[in-house]
């Protein structure tokens, strides 16, 4: 059993490539799951009373369905249905939203409800407004007990963006596939992959560690 | 656009047997990741320094992989490792198994860890030994935090399942895909897949609510 990483050097090149792939898309899709999330949850909790079924429906099926079937569905059945092909990269922004928004929307729901009652109503006592009072009263607490939980949201995003070279987005799992299977040295070219995901991922679920402990005692009330 | 969804109807066997393996698959990695997590915690949090360094490698090593990778690591590694061709199920087995124990053993090591120091050093007060405080005390109350994060990591696992179908273990998105590919039937079968784990998954979904409810940690 003989190892030789020269194929690593030998397609350096392809294989960053597909590392810009894999942070882009982690982080657009991160942004958008995150804006996306934010308006189901506030339509969750204030939004009118016949849609909050449906909202709830939404959230517990993304809960259900495996992301690689998200992903697959969003490229190859929802062209079908509207007529217009994407390119692997949007689906994948797009599928990865879907389901990962559901779990944003829960973070935000439950970071809002974890801010006691009796703060809401002693602003309201105040004077405050129902939009100022989630504006200045509730938001800048809840957002900083989001923290945890969206930190491991982004390491989950990153982590699933791997999913989408299922539907060919030359993200580095995509594009480690296609060198392993050029240079029939898949061990290397897989472990070498999984270190660079480590790379990428350990630092982030660490900083946010780090980082939430220096905000904490922002969040508390 | 025409759709035929008999091609669902026509194709119940392979369907029915690729569900039933998605099932076995949740349960097999579950009943080897528990045990195998339980070790890792005791080692993590008992054993000796280097084998505790090495128990903590291993777990933030896995956690920090995309499963995916994992799974693809294994088909080529395991063959060369063992010397044995071995089975794309049982590969995907050992992948699942090596992803859901290193969870599960940060769960148990949270845990174990959430029960006040002041309890242990209480029974050992009271002339119990370190084992006696800890599976008489500690275990029994660290079950009911450990519970409800097992029954979500059980949820996660079952659609998990579904990214071993990369190397071709006929579990239910790996046959509903090769159906897909033998009737060009894209839209029905897609759509049949997502609705089956659906089925399977929402109830767990709520059941894990429940328990969480259930189980919520009051101070």
């Amino acid at each position: 059993m003989e190892f030789d990483f020269a194929v690593i050097t030998d397609h350096a090149r392809f294989l960053a490539s597909g590392v810009g792939v894999s942070l882009l898309l982690a982080v657009l899709s991160g942004a958008t799951s995150l804006a996306t999330g934010f308006i189901v949850a506030l339509l969750r909790l204030y939004g009118p009373r016949w849609l909050k079924p449906a909202v709830v429906l939404y959230i517990d099926s993304m809960r259900a369905i495996p992301v690689l079937v998200v992903l697959v569905w969003t490229f190859f059945a929802l062209p079908i249905v509207t007529g217009l092909t994407m390119p692997p990269f949007f689906a994948a922004l797009l599928g990865l939203t879907i389901h990962l928004a559901a779990y944003a929307a829960e973070i935000v729901r439950a970071g809002i409800e974890s801010v006691r009652p009796g703060q809401t109503r002693a602003a309201l006592a105040l004077g405050l407004s129902r939009s100022q009072i989630l504006r200045r009263i509730v938001l800048p607490q809840a957002i900083v007990r989001m923290l945890p939980a969206f930190g491991s949201l982004l390491s989950i995003t990153i982590k699933d963006t791997a999913i989408a070279s299922v539907i060919a987005v030359p993200e580095l799992m995509r594009q480690s596939e296609t060198v392993a299977g050029q240079s029939f040295q898949p061990i290397e070219v897989y472990t070498f992959a999984m270190l660079v995901y480590f790379a990428m991922l350990f630092p982030v679920t660490r900083g946010i560690d780090l980082f939430y402990r220096r905000v904490a005692h922002l969040g508390r009330s | 656009m025409t759709l035929d969804w008999s091609v669902v109807w026509q194709n119940r066997d392979a369907l029915i047997k690729g569900t039933a393996t998605t099932i076995l698959l949740t349960f097999a990695t579950m009943a080897i990741a528990l045990p195998c997590g339980a070790v890792v915690a005791v080692l993590r949090l008992y054993a000796w320094k280097p084998i505790r360094g090495l128990a903590t490698a291993y777990v933030e090593f896995f956690r920090n992989l995309p499963l995916i990778l994992v799974v693809y690591w294994a088909f080529y590694v395991l063959p060369i490792l063992t010397g044995l061709g071995v089975s794309p199920l049982l590969t995907g087995l050992a992948a699942l198994a090596l992803n859901v124990t290193a969870y599960n053993a940060e769960t148990f090591r949270a845990g174990i860890n959430s029960i006040r120091r002041g309890q242990v050093e209480a029974a050992m007060a009271l002339g119990m030994s370190r084992a006696q405080a800890l599976r008489r005390v500690v275990v029994p109350q660290a079950l009911r935090r450990i519970l409800p994060v097992l029954a979500s990591t059980w949820v996660s696992l079952f659609k998990d399942t579904s990214l071993v179908s990369v190397i071709a273990v006929t579990e239910l998105a790996y046959v509903a895909m090769q159906i897909r590919a033998q009737t060009f039937r894209v839209l029905e079968m897609l759509t049949a897949m997502a609705a089956i784990y659906w089925l399977l998954g929402y109830p767990q979904a709520k059941l894990v609510d429940w328990i969480q409810r259930r189980y919520a940690v009051t101070e």
